[in-house]
């Protein structure tokens, strides 16, 4: 039997954990700015938004629409957070980059 | 102009998204916008509108083309089919050029090679597409009727059924050793 794909890509766990950052403040702009601010790389909305889409898809975040705002021309903004099997999916990631990091020397910074 | 040429990219670009989402896609990028031209300038508030467009093209067409699983099970299986035509050709070329086998017309040389090749290539796109192989099977079923229906060709009937069923037979075969070897 194949086993359920609860493994995150490089880009869709930096967006977990910018969801995961921003808490009720999620949503595909503020998720941009964060990854940008908090790691420099300049990542664009298109991708942002196809990486929540897929996550959405996979289960591990959900969205409910907000107010329409006059800035945004009258358009509602789209909220993100993060399920139980986002937390898992997560969580599980994590534990695997932290079991493949142990004990590696040379990755401290210069 | 260049009011309506912004339009029109952001147009494009909100298609590329699932309905849900071109609303609220197309606001943050208003906002964002809006608030670069009031930090910084309009001109560079519009040089970043322009350059998140562009970088936004290429992820979202691509979830767009990965999104729709048939599209790309079709896409597998034209791939298969244009490779067993290669080979086909590769090898009727191969049997028509050696002295020994005479004219390739006909010859069930060609078909006892062609087997196991489409067995594996069924298998291939198997590996990639889940039905890819089948809808290749399909794909040369329909085709072989089509030629066997407007040929005026004089063929042997042995050449006819096996032509007939060689290809689709082998391509099923290679989808099903590829479920066989997922499940054990």
């Amino acid at each position: 039997m194949r086993k359920r794909d609860d493994s995150l890509g490089a880009l869709e766990h930096i967006v977990m954990l910018a969801v995961m950052r921003l808490g009720s403040q999620a949503y595909g702009m503020t998720v941009r700015r964060e990854i940008e601010s908090a790691t420099g790389r300049d990542v664009s909305i298109g991708a942002v938004y196809a990486t929540l889409v897929r996550l959405e898809s996979k289960g591990f975040v959900k969205s409910y629409a907000g107010e329409p705002t006059a800035e945004r021309g009258g358009r509602a903004k789209r909220y993100f957070s993060m399920t139980a099997d986002g937390k898992g999916a997560l969580r599980n990631t994590h534990e695997i980059i932290l079991k493949m990091g142990a004990g590696l020397k040379g990755l401290g910074s210069n | 102009m260049r009011g309506r040429t912004l339009q029109a990219l952001t147009w494009i670009l909100s298609r590329l998204v699932p309905e849900s989402e071109r609303e609220p896609l197309v606001g943050d990028l208003m906002e964002e916008y809006a608030l670069r031209a009031n930090v910084a300038s309009p001109a560079a508030a519009l040089k970043w509108y322009l350059q998140q467009i562009c970088a936004s093209v290429p992820p979202l067409l691509w979830a767009r083309l990965t999104r729709a699983a048939w599209i790309s099970t079709l896409g597998v299986a034209l791939l298969a089919y244009i490779a067993v035509g290669v080979v086909e050709f590769a090898v009727n070329r191969a049997i028509s050029i050696s002295p020994a086998s005479g004219a390739y017309t006909f010859n069930p040389l060609a078909l006892v090679i062609m087997f196991p090749i489409v067995v594996l290539i069924g298998y291939c796109a198997e590996r990639f597409r889940r039905r890819a192989a089948i809808v290749l099977g399909a794909m040369m079923l329909l085709v072989v009727t089509l030629m066997m229906s407007l040929t005026t060709e004089n063929m042997p009937a042995w050449f006819r059924v096996a032509y007939f069923f060689v290809g689709p037979v082998a391509a099923i075969l290679g989808s099903t050793l590829r479920s066989k070897h997922i499940s054990r």
